[in-house]
C-alpha cells in the first residue's frame, strides 16, 4: 500500500514524544503493579467492584476472574483505574473525598496517587477549603497527557479534528473529498491533515486514540477483541482494512462508529443534549437515520446497527425516499423547471442547480412550493419519529444535517407530527430542537467515544500501569495482525489513470 | 470562480451574492434604526480599511450606525478585554473578525451572551457554534485562496524542486485553511516537489523567519506566504541572501502589487474583494437583527492575479484606478485586428 511517507515518519515521531518519561522507572517498579494485575494491596474493600467492571457498550466485558485472584478493585490495576476515574470526571479531587467515593483505603489511596502523578496522569492542585484542619490538597487530570485526533467521513466530505483527554475540540477542518477513487487516498489525506494538526497543536504524550465516524452502520467486533476489523460503509471499500491501516500509521487505537452515532454523542456531550440521559439525535441528510441514547449510555444494538430509520416505509416510499435531501433535490428541480416555484426557478437560473438548501431559503422567503416541500418532510420524519418516543420516552429530539437546516417550518412539522401521536406524558416535556452544532457534532461526538473508551474501566486496566494507551497489549496484538493482514492481502488491481497511477 | 472550502463546521458555503435583504427588511431595518461596533484586528492595512468601507456603507444605506469601530493591533487582550466591554454597551450587534481561536471564544460568546447579535469574519473560534453563539461568518474562500496561490507558483519551481510555506504560528482558521489547501494542490499536482515550513507569529518575524528558512534549506525553489505583507518581508529576506525565489501570497496590498507588476520576486498573488465582503457582512448583520437567520457560513471567491491582469485586477479590488507604477509596468494591449 502506497503510504505517504512525510506524515508516516512526522506521525510515528509524535506518537512517541517523551513517552519514556510517563513510564515508571523499571528498577523502582512495584511489582504489586505487574501487568497481570496479582498482588492485592491489603486494606482495599470491594465496594466499588460493580462500577469498576462495569461496561457500557458490551464490547469488552470483564473476563471470568480466575478462582483465587483478586477482584479487579483489590489489584493495583483496579485501584489506579478508578481513583482516575474519580479525579478525571471531577466527582472526587481531595484525598478524604477519593477515599469515601472509592471506598479504599487511606494509605492504598495515597500509594495510587503517588502511582498516578509519577505517571503524569493527575497533577497537584489547589488548596481547597479547611474544615476542621489542614486544608485539603485537590488533584487534577492532565487532560493534555496525550491527545486524541476525530475524524469523520461522508459521501462527499471529510473532518478531521485534535481534542485532549477531556473530548474538548481544539481545532476542526472540513472539506470536500471525492471517496469515489477508493479508500487508500482517503488513508493517506487523513495521515496528512492528522500530522499538520499535531504540528499545531501536538502535546507530550502524544497521540492516545483515534475516533473515526463513517456513513452506515459500524458492526461491534466479536467476542472479546477491542477494536472492529473491517468496515462496509463505502461499497467500493469492500473489505478494505482501513482501521488497520490508520491505527497502524498514527500508532494509536481507532474506535470507529456510525457517523449518526458519533454526532449524537457530540450533541449529547456539547450540544442541547448537555445534562441529559435519555434523546434521540436525528440526522436528516441524504440518508436519515438516528441515534439514541438512553439512559445516559448510547445504544448501538447487537450489530451496531441501531437507528437506521430511513428504512422505515410509510406513504410514498420509505423515509429516505420521501425526506431524504436527494429526493427534496429532485422535487425542487421539478418544481424550478416547470415554473412552479418562482423563487426555485430563479435560483436555478442563477446557479444551473438548486438543492435542499435553496428550498430551505425559499421557505423562509414565503416561496408556497417550498414552504409545502418542506412541511411535508417534516410531516413524514414526525410520523417516524413518534413511536420511537412512544417508545423510548426521551427528554429531547434533536434534528441534525442539511435538510433539518432549513429551517423552522420542517422543525414545526415535525413538532406537530410527533405530539399528534404521542402519549401526552411522553411529549409533556418533550423539546424538539434542530442542533447548532452543524459538521461539528460528529468530529466531538468522535472525540468523546475515544475519551470514554480509553477510560472505560477493563481498557483502563489494561495500559495504566504502562502509563500510555499505545502500550495496552490488545491493541499491540491487533497492530500485529494488522501488520500480518495487511502484508497477506493481495493487491487489488487497479484500473489506468487513477490517483496512484 | 467556484467555492471550494467548507465552513468552520463544514458548512456548505452560501456565496455572497445570494444574501440579500427584500424591500420589506430594508424598510423594517431602517425604522429600527439599530446601532452596531466593529471590532477589528488592525485598521491600518488596506485590506481592513476597505472590509470597513464595505460594513459602514452597507448599513448606512440600511439604516443602522456604526458607532464604534476598534483596533486590537494584532493584540489578542485587547480584543478580549474591548469585546467584553462591548457586551454592556448599547449596541445591538458587533461584527468582529476574532484573533486567534479558542483564546478569544469566551470574550465573543459574551457579546451573545448579553443578547447582542454577533457577526464573524473570517474565522469562528473553536466550539463557538451559528444559531448559538454567532450569526454567521463572512469570509473569502480562504481554502480557494490557497489552491490559487499554490497554482500560480507551480510553473515557477522546477521538477523536483524544494518549495516552503511561510506560516502564521497563531491558531487562526483563515491562514490555516489557506495552508491546508496550498499543501493540499501541490500534493496532487506536483508530487515531484517537497515542501519545507517556516512559521511566525508576529508580522515583523517574517523576515528572519524566512532567513532562516532560506539558511536550512538554501536549495528552496519556490515560497508561499499566508499573507502579503510577511510577504514582503520574506521578499527582503530572499534578495538579503542574494537569491532569486518566486513568491506567491494572499491579499493585494500595494506593495506585493508593484513588485508583481514590475517583474520582482512576486509571480502571483490570490486577492481578496474585501469591500465586498464587507458588504456581505453588512447585508448579514442586518438580516440578523431582523431575526431573518442569514447562512452560518457566507463566502465571496478568491480572485488569481498575475503580472498580466495586475491592473483590473487592482481596480475591482480597490476600487481605484492602478497607481502609475502599476500602469508602467502593463503590458501593451495587442492589436488583435
Amino acid at each position: 500500500m502506497p503510504i505517504n511517507n512525510k506524515s508516516y515518519h512526522l506521525i510515528r515521531k509524535w506518537g512517541h514524544v517523551t513517552h519514556g518519561k510517563t513510564r515508571p522507572d523499571d528498577n523502582h517498579w512495584d511489582d504489586r503493579f505487574s501487568p497481570d494485575g496479582r498482588g492485592g494491596t491489603p486494606g482495599t474493600r470491594r465496594g466499588k467492584d460493580k462500577d469498576v467492571r462495569s461496561n457500557a457498550d458490551g464490547e469488552t466485558a470483564q473476563p471470568r476472574r480466575a478462582a483465587g485472584r483478586p477482584r479487579a478493585s483489590e489489584s493495583a490495576h483496579g485501584s489506579l483505574a478508578a481513583l482516575l476515574n474519580l479525579v478525571r470526571t471531577g466527582e472526587a479531587t481531595t484525598r478524604q473525598e477519593l477515599e469515601n467515593q472509592s471506598e479504599l483505603g487511606r494509605a492504598v489511596v495515597t500509594d495510587r496517587l503517588a502511582t498516578l502523578l509519577r505517571l503524569g496522569l493527575i497533577e497537584e492542585g489547589e488548596l481547597g477549603p479547611a474544615i476542621g484542619g489542614r486544608a485539603p490538597r485537590h488533584v487534577r487530570f492532565r487532560p493534555r497527557m496525550g491527545m486524541i485526533l476525530a475524524a469523520v467521513l461522508d459521501h462527499s466530505s471529510l473532518a478531521v479534528g485534535i481534542s485532549d483527554l477531556s473530548g474538548r475540540l481544539l481545532a476542526e477542518h472540513h472539506e470536500a473529498v471525492e471517496l469515489a477513487a477508493g479508500p487508500e487516498p482517503v488513508v493517506q489525506r487523513l495521515a496528512t491533515l492528522f500530522a499538520w494538526m499535531l504540528e499545531e497543536h501536538g502535546s507530550e504524550g502524544g497521540i492516545w486514540g483515534i475516533g473515526l465516524a463513517v456513513p452506515g452502520p459500524v458492526e461491534k467486533p466479536d467476542g472479546q477483541k477491542l477494536f472492529a476489523p473491517a468496515l462496509s460503509a463505502f461499497q467500493n471499500w469492500d473489505g478494505f482494512p482501513f482501521v488497520e491501516q490508520l491505527a497502524a500509521l498514527v500508532g494509536a487505537p481507532v474506535w470507529a462508529r456510525s457517523g449518526v452515532q458519533t454526532m449524537t454523542m457530540g450533541e449529547l456531550k456539547s450540544g442541547s443534549g448537555v445534562g441529559l440521559t435519555d434523546m434521540i439525535f436525528v440526522k436528516l441528510g441524504r440518508s436519515i437515520s438516528a441515534g439514541v441514547i438512553s439512559e445516559g449510555a448510547l445504544h448501538r444494538g447487537a450489530q451496531g446497527a441501531a437507528g437506521m430509520i430511513g428504512y422505515t416505509f410509510i406513504e410514498g416510499g420509505n423515509l429516505e425516499a420521501v425526506a431524504g435531501s436527494e429526493a427534496l433535490g429532485r422535487e425542487a428541480r421539478q418544481a424550478a423547471e416547470s415554473g412552479r416555484s418562482p423563487y426555485l426557478a430563479e435560483a436555478l437560473a442563477r446557479a444551473g442547480e438548486v438543492t435542499v438548501t435553496d428550498a430551505g431559503h425559499g421557505a423562509q422567503l414565503g416561496d408556497p412550493f417550498c414552504i409545502d416541500l418542506l412541511g411535508r418532510c417534516g410531516r413524514a420524519v414526525g410520523e417516524v419519529l413518534a413511536p420511537l418516543a412512544n417508545l423510548l420516552n426521551p427528554s429531547l429530539i434533536v434534528l441534525g444535517g442539511n435538510v433539518a437546516e432549513t429551517g423552522d417550518i420542517l422543525l414545526a412539522a415535525v413538532r406537530e407530527a410527533v405530539y399528534r401521536q404521542s402519549h401526552p406524558v411522553v411529549t409533556r416535556d418533550l423539546r424538539i430542537v434542530r442542533s447548532q452544532m452543524g459538521g461539528s457534532a460528529g468530529l466531538v461526538g468522535a472525540a468523546q467515544v475515544v475519551a470514554e473508551a480509553l477510560f472505560e474501566a477493563r481498557f483502563l486496566q489494561g495500559w495504566i500501569t504502562l502509563g500510555s494507551p499505545r502500550e495496552h497489549p490488545e491493541f499491540k496484538d491487533f497492530l500485529a495482525r494488522a501488520a500480518f493482514d495487511t502484508s497477506a492481502r493481495p493487491a487489488k488491481p487497479r484500473p489506468p489513470g487513477g490517483p496512484f497511477a | 470562480m467556484a467555492i471550494t472550502g467548507l465552513g468552520p463546521h463544514g458548512e456548505r458555503a452560501v456565496p455572497a451574492n445570494q444574501v440579500g435583504l427584500s424591500d420589506a427588511d430594508a424598510d423594517a431595518a431602517r425604522n429600527r434604526h439599530f446601532s452596531v461596533a466593529v471590532v477589528l484586528h488592525t485598521t491600518m492595512s488596506d485590506w481592513a480599511k476597505e472590509e470597513l468601507a464595505g460594513i459602514v456603507a452597507t448599513l448606512g444605506r440600511y439604516g443602522a450606525a456604526v458607532v464604534e469601530v476598534i483596533d486590537c493591533a494584532f493584540d489578542i487582550d485587547r480584543q478580549i478585554s474591548e469585546l467584553r466591554r462591548l457586551a454592556g454597551e448599547p449596541v445591538d450587534a458587533v461584527v468582529s473578525i476574532p484573533i486567534g481561536s479558542s483564546r478569544a471564544a469566551d470574550a465573543h460568546r459574551a457579546i451573545s451572551t448579553a443578547g447582542k447579535k454577533l457577526l464573524l469574519l473570517d474565522n469562528a473560534p473553536t466550539g463557538m457554534l451559528p444559531g448559538k453563539d454567532y450569526v454567521s461568518v463572512i469570509s473569502t474562500d480562504n481554502f480557494g485562496l490557497g489552491q490559487i496561490g499554490a497554482e500560480l507558483l507551480a510553473p515557477h519551481v522546477a521538477q523536483g524542486g524544494k518549495i516552503g510555506v511561510l506560516a502564521y504560528g497563531v491558531d487562526f482558521f483563515a491562514t490555516h485553511e489557506r495552508e491546508i489547501a496550498f499543501r493540499k494542490w501541490m500534493a496532487a499536482h506536483r508530487p515531484d516537489l517537497s515542501l519545507v515550513r517556516g512559521k511566525f507569529a508576529d508580522v515583523s518575524q517574517a523576515r528572519s523567519a524566512t532567513a532562516d528558512l532560506l539558511h536550512t534549506n538554501p536549495d528552496l525553489a519556490g515560497l508561499f506566504a499566508v499573507w502579503d505583507v510577511p510577504a514582503t518581508g520574506a521578499a527582503a529576506a530572499i534578495l538579503d541572501a542574494g537569491k532569486t525565489i518566486p513568491i506567491t501570497t494572499v491579499d493585494l496590498g500595494n506593495d506585493v502589487a508593484a513588485d508583481l507588476a514590475g517583474g520582482g520576486l512576486i509571480k502571483g498573488i490570490a486577492a481578496q474583494l474585501p469591500y465586498d465582503q464587507g458588504v456581505a457582512a453588512g447585508i448579514a448583520t442586518i438580516l440578523g437583527l431582523l431575526e431573518r437567520q442569514p447562512p452560518p457560513w457566507i463566502a465571496l471567491p478568491g480572485l488569481g492575479v498575475t503580472a498580466s491582469n495586475v491592473v483590473e485586477a487592482y481596480q475591482v479590488v480597490w476600487r481605484a484606478p492602478a497607481p502609475t507604477a502599476l500602469l508602467k509596468a502593463r503590458k501593451p494591449r495587442k492589436n488583435t485586428a
